[in-house]
């Protein structure tokens, strides 16, 4: 019989050499096996499932042969070949992560049995590894795609010519384009997660005050769907600028909406997202547009957690609905406030996409990431980009540590 | 607190909160309009015009060539000038096709509408100079009878035009710009156009290559941590979830610069193992990229971890103990009891992280950029989307087809579990969610 761990039974103490050698030898052999019965198992089914592509390699020649003539049907095989690798793959990859858990899982609770035939040591064996069979894999794959990548980042920043230094830093600190990348992420961070909490707290207030407020609310809720390189394409159809020039005799045609508006023509209009300085408040809205519905769907759950007896005493010493609102609801909901902040402060610190995608990463437009990607692929300079990704590091630190200690105020 | 209160007649204040939301919805749902209205109209159009001239007939002005006289000569000439205007797209879509006879190039809608004016270049007598002419463009009414070439050129709005001359005429045909008030004009010309074009569906499929594996595995992994996080006791607990909330928000630029030189050298180890234990050398066939869909679905599946873990951890550590505990006091094992009960109870929280990183992958040019498939047809849709902003500067009609395309995926996910997708933000977010 074995024991929930939560449920603390008193056990009778064991001799440490009944369960500490066994606990050893049981780990040991479960790595061991996993290790060599994952990789092999994973080739084997790889090999036997080639089989299905060698087949689709001889299609073509087959038909070839039953019908007498020859198909030029190469792109629907390249196709369908790519479309069977993929499903190949993914079978094969869900069967073997599943797998891992159930072998390992067996292999533990035998392999318990072979270690020691004391009932009590075995079961606390098994206890013991399980819990770590369940986070191995996790725990591998954090350690490979972020610790470790961080602390190699970190190495990379300070290696020098010879040894280690300073160098980099004092480098990319010595360039413009990082001073103009540090003032264009400033004012990304002053600007969008403010205008996204306030618009997201305006139209959850306004939209829960009209009848159809739920329709409202989905369609402003629809951008976060859409991929940032979806939105450049969408909004370069406001931004833009081109069209037909007026003559004397014929009218002229605008092609962006925002130009149209502005009653620019062709020949004079602005790409607005090109403009030096300011084109970066053109692209930020792009974001706030993308963002305001996740402020706003979280603020609207929170206000309606806000308990209607304090707005209704309010109410009754006279407050007018903009009073409660600033008064009595924002400060019970000020926590939500925070952490939609802190959300879309570390998007924006990431951002690339959107000043990536629409003006090819022009020096006035640089964020701190897009800075990295020129400073990588146009001056392959990794050391700097390693500084570069340090100083984007230590910028999310005060959030971070934030975070960690919300969740720790939540657990307690 | 009543509802009825709160909905209760319009005061000026209601009012004004049905227009200010009005205009929010106005202000969302414009720039999707004009995606896809730039995307079924024709390419002359879309290059051209504003997406919001789209919906009302508009003065546009064509280039034509009418009819020449036939051989022998003929002293009336009828034709019709839309007709000629086909006859001109007719040209331009052989001579396109000609050009680039891989991709698929379709014929242009055809235009209808009424002919207002034909501009013509008249000599007009000079007002500074009563013996010298001038050169004036002027434009020519329909039904108004006007001089081309020697004839007496006569059209009407709907085309057809009588050109009439004294002596039989064999010469070519003339020139001429002509103004069409034409009617709205939408076809699915752009769509089939791109879904031909073998560039848009080939990272159709490449990024369901990639995302469906890469929303599968971080699933099945992130549960199982979740439950030994929530259920199960072992030393340093706590301080490894502590680890895994810091990770939540590391930049992902931190991980790149490493993990593109191991893989690279992952990539040479399988390449080696691929010339020793397989008869690749034969077909040439040995070098395995660094940069596969395998290392994206491996990136992704890592990178999304920290937000599942901790998603489902918040939801597995909420369910009620009495089942597990009861479910652990008949003998289940901690795999049957994850299984058995934990899973399917967990169904939501599985549901609402599975959206999160399904448009999370599908939408993400950053990891493709530094780790992703470079070859011509492994590229994601965001990639080519990306490209084609910089490339398709003339044909946008086919730009907003394909951003159209890569979002129809995402949109139908979206819409279909949005309310999944509402309670991940929440749980994500706000306390106890």
């Amino acid at each position: 019989m074995t024991h929930s761990p939560s449920a603390q039974t008193p056990m009778v103490p064991i001799r440490h050499r009944l369960y500490w050698l066994p606990l050893m030898g049981n780990a040991m052999a479960l790595l061991l096996s996993v290790l060599v019965v994952l990789p092999a198992a994973a080739f084997a089914l790889f090999a036997l499932s080639s089989i299905f592509d060698s087949l689709l390699v001889r299609l073509p020649a087959f038909e070839a042969d039953a019908f007498g003539r020859a198909t030029d049907n190469q792109q629907l095989y390249l196709t369908l070949s790519r479309i069977l690798f993929a499903l190949r793959a993914i079978i094969i990859a869900v069967t073997l992560s599943f797998g891992y858990y159930a072998l390992a899982s067996w292999l533990n609770f035998a392999g318990a049995g072979v270690f020691t035939r004391n009932l009590q040591a075995r079961n606390r064996v098994i206890e013991a590894i399980q819990p770590w069979i369940f986070v191995g894999p996790a725990m591998v794959l954090l350690c490979l795609f972020l610790i470790f990548p961080t602390i190699e980042t970190l190495r990379l920043s300070f290696e020098a010519d010879v040894g280690y230094s300073f160098e980099n830093y004092r480098a990319i600190v010595a360039s413009s384009q990082f001073w103009i990348a540090i003032r264009n992420s400033v004012m990304w961070l002053a600007v969008v997660p403010t205008a996204c909490v306030i618009l997201g707290l305006v139209i959850a207030v306004l939209t829960d005050s009209v009848r159809w407020g739920v329709i409202a609310k989905s369609f402003v809720f629809v951008p976060l769907a859409i991929s940032f390189v979806g939105a450049a394409v969408i909004w370069r159809n406001i931004y833009a600028s081109g069209g037909i020039e007026p003559t004397d005799i014929t009218p002229g045609f605008q092609l962006g909406l925002l130009n149209a508006l502005l009653g620019r023509s062709a020949d004079d209009g602005l790409f607005f997202y090109e403009v030096k300085f300011w084109g970066n408040f053109f692209m930020m809205t792009i974001l706030i547009w993308i963002q305001t519905g996740f402020a706003m769907v979280i603020f609207s759950a929170a206000l309606r957690g806000v308990p209607e007896d304090t707005i209704e005493a309010a109410r009754i010493e006279g407050a007018n609905p903009f009073q409660i609102f600033m008064r009595v609801q924002i400060p019970q909901i000020f926590s939500t406030v925070v952490v939609v902040w802190t959300t879309i402060t570390i998007l924006v610190l990431k951002v690339f996409d959107i000043p990536y995608a629409l003006t090819a990463n022009k020096d006035d437009k640089l964020l701190l990431a897009t800075y990295m990607r020129i400073v990588q692929d146009r001056f392959r300079d990794e050391h700097q980009a390693a500084a570069i990704a340090i100083v984007l590091m230590l910028t999310v630190i005060p959030i971070m540590a934030f975070n960690v200690w919300r969740m720790r105020q939540e657990q307690a | 607190m009543s509802k009825v209160k709160k909905h209760g007649r319009l005061t000026p204040l209601k009012l004004l909160a049905h227009i200010a939301v009005l205009s929010v919805v106005f202000l969302w749902v414009v720039p999707f309009i004009g995606l896809a209205t730039t995307s079924v109209r024709p390419q002359k159009d879309a290059n051209e015009t504003g997406f919001w001239r789209a919906f009302t007939s508009m003065e546009r002005g064509h280039a034509i060539r009418t009819q020449g006289g036939p051989e022998g000569g003929t002293t009336l000439i009828e034709g019709n000038i839309f007709d000629d205007i086909r006859a001109a797209q007719e040209i331009d879509f052989v001579q396109s096709n000609e050009r680039s006879p891989n991709a698929l190039i379709l014929r242009e809608m055809p235009i209808e509408g009424e002919v207002t004016g034909v501009l013509v270049i008249e000599r007009l007598p000079d007002p500074d100079n009563p013996d010298g002419t001038i050169r004036q463009q002027v434009i020519k009414q329909p039904g108004e009878a006007f001089e081309v070439k020697k004839g007496q050129f006569t059209y009407q709005a709907d085309g057809s035009y009588q050109w009439a001359f004294e002596e039989p005429y064999s010469g070519k045909g003339k020139k001429l710009s002509v103004f069409i008030q034409q009617r709205p004009q939408f076809g699915w010309n752009s769509y089939v156009q791109v879904l031909t074009n073998r560039q848009v569906p080939n990272s159709l499929i490449s990024s369901f290559i990639v995302t469906i594996p890469a929303t599968i595995i971080p699933i099945m992994i992130a549960a199982f941590a979740a439950y030994a996080f929530a259920w199960m006791t072992f030393p340093g607990r706590d301080w490894i979830f502590v680890i895994v909330v810091a990770l939540l928000v590391v930049p992902l630029q931190l991980a790149f610069l490493p993990v593109l030189t191991w893989f690279t050298q992952a990539a040479s180890l399988a390449t080696w193992l691929n010339e020793w234990l397989t008869d690749c050398e034969a077909s040439n066939s040995c070098k395995v990229s660094s940069a596969n869909f395998a290392t994206l679905w491996i990136s992704h599946t890592a990178f999304g971890l920290p937000l599942a873990i901790y998603l489902l951890r918040n939801y597995i550590g909420n369910l009620p103990r009495e089942v597990l505990e009861s479910a652990r006091i008949d003998g289940a094992s901690h795999l049957q009891t994850f299984m058995r009960i934990i899973l399917p109870l967990s169904v939501p929280a599985l549901a609402s992280f599975a959206i999160f990183q399904f448009l999370w992958v599908w939408n993400d040019l950053l990891v493709a950029l530094y780790l992703g498939p470079d070859g011509e047809t492994d590229r994601v849709l965001p990639r080519i989307i990306q490209s084609q902003l910089g490339t398709f500067k003339s044909q946008l009609h086919l730009l907003n087809a394909s951003a159209v395309i890569s979002m129809i995926v995402p949109l139908i996910v979206f819409l279909s579990l949005q309310r999944y997708f509402v309670r991940g933000l929440l749980a994500g977010s706000v306390k106890g969610g």
